[in-house]
């Protein structure tokens, strides 16, 4: 029930969303993010969106090695 | 980079470095994608309390059980919950007796079943941390909204910030759960450490961010002062979700939850404020106080302080296995036994001897 899964919004209407997660589409409550806009990337956990994803991990790896570097 | 972070975690050699792995998720992820094989030998990673199937009591199971068989209630819930053992039944054994049990998805699906079945009373099993919660407010407000009256919840909500300061001197460091801090944010990370001089990095799912943060906390660890680095900045924003936060505290307030391990905790969990008790399935149903008791053998409780490893437990893969789950934490799919005995745990035993 805790595991996150990461889509690609499709579709925004009423307060749902339609993500698109590998290929397979699922409606999910789009309440709880503001401005939700297809193509962005969202996390989504027992049926709700919960945080936009900003970028891959491979950035966000690079991102996180070089501060701890600095 | 990712290599950097590689090399870290491979050639650390110091002091043993204790990191809880708070979360369920990430325990089964760090097995499940090979991350324990890249520690040095130096860095031990502990379960932490972080599964919320896992830390709930058999008297909530009890509760649920009764519900079915004796309030003639169709149960809503997540598929984990359905194999906890209950003092007498689990809930997929109490079908077997007649218990009317729907597996949902989302907590929204509950409702939705309750306005498609009218003649029914309903009850979602509210169970999660601060990640799940929202969606159990959600669906109240949906049933609110659509005035579908046949539909309650039975809650069992933690929340971690009680946990955090009760289990901290149980490692030098705690990988946060990532998606629970995408809600709360991370002040209160940055609190802990401030006031309490806890340690810890917020950390993702994939094989490269757990390496990453891993790599992140045994490079602060040996610089011997409280830390917080968010690792997951690509998810977690310092302010976390606040319209999840608003919408959590317009249905529910703090409760006092009784958690598998840690006992009784005020203020760690979430119940519906009074104003809603009529989607209180505690209220609404008139369940008496259970007084529930597990297996005596099981050692869940030490398992979810990080006291002992799951083969410490004379039941583990003897009796006790994902299919004759004695206790919680195997049966779930984030609980600490099921990641070592699906992942190789038998193995580790005899490698860690
Ligand atoms: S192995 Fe089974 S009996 Fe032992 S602590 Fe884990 S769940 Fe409980």
């Amino acid at each position: 029930m805790c595991v996150g899964i990461a889509g690609k919004v499709v579709k925004v209407q009423d307060g749902m969303a339609v993500i698109d997660a590998g290929g397979a589409k699922r409606e999910v409550s789009a309440a709880l993010l503001e401005e939700l806009e297809p193509g962005d990337y969202v996390m989504v956990h027992a049926g709700a969106a919960i945080a936009k994803i900003s970028s891959d991990d491979d950035e966000e790896v690079n991102q996180v090695m070089e501060d701890l570097k600095a | 980079m990712i290599d950097d972070a590689i090399k870290i975690v491979k050639e650390y050699k110091g002091k043993k470095l204790r990191i809880m792995e708070v979360c369920g998720t990430h325990t089964h992820e760090i097995f499940k994608q090979g991350v324990r094989q890249l520690l040095s030998e130096d860095i031990d990673l502990i379960s932490g309390p972080g599964c919320p199937v896992c830390v709930t009591q058999v008297d909530y199971i009890d509760e649920a059980v009764m519900l079915a068989l004796e309030k003639n209630v169709t149960i809503c819930s997540f598929g984990d919950l359905l194999k906890v053992p209950g003092t007498k039944y689990s809930l997929s054994a109490a079908r077997g007796q007649g218990a009317k049990v729907q597996v949902v998805y989302a907590p929204l699906d509950a409702v939705k079943y309750a306005k498609d079945h009218p003649d029914e009373e309903v009850v979602f099993l509210s169970v999660g941390f601060e990640t799940t919660v929202p969606s159990s407010c959600i669906a109240l407000q949906f049933a609110i909204k659509e005035g579908v009256k046949n539909f309650s919840l039975l809650t069992a909500n933690k929340t971690m910030p009680v946990a955090y300061r009760a289990m901290k001197n149980a490692c030098d460091c705690y990988l946060y759960p990532g998606h629970v801090h995408a809600i709360i944010g991370t002040g209160l990370c940055e609190e802990l450490r401030d006031n309490e001089g806890i340690s810890g990095v917020v950390a993702g799912f994939t094989p490269k961010e757990l390496v990453t943060a891993i790599a992140v906390a045994v490079t602060k660890l040996q610089e011997e002062k409280p830390f917080f680095v968010n690792c997951y900045p690509r998810v977690v924003k310092p302010e976390g979700s606040p319209a999840a936060v608003k919408l959590i505290y317009e249905y529910m307030e703090a409760s006092d939850e009784e958690w598998r391990g840690l006992g009784t905790m005020p203020g760690s969990g979430l119940k519906l404020k009074d104003k809603y008790s009529e989607y209180d399935a505690r209220i609404k149903f008139e369940i008496p106080p259970m007084h529930g008791h597990g297996n005596p053998a099981c050692r869940c409780a030490s398992v979810l302080k990080g006291e002992i490893k799951p083969y410490e437990c004379p039941c583990f893969g003897k009796v006790c296995t994902p299919e004759h789950a004695v206790g919680a934490c195997m049966v779930s799919d984030e609980g600490a036994c099921s990641a070592w005995y699906l992942y190789g745990g038998l193995d580790l035993r005899k490698e860690e001897k």
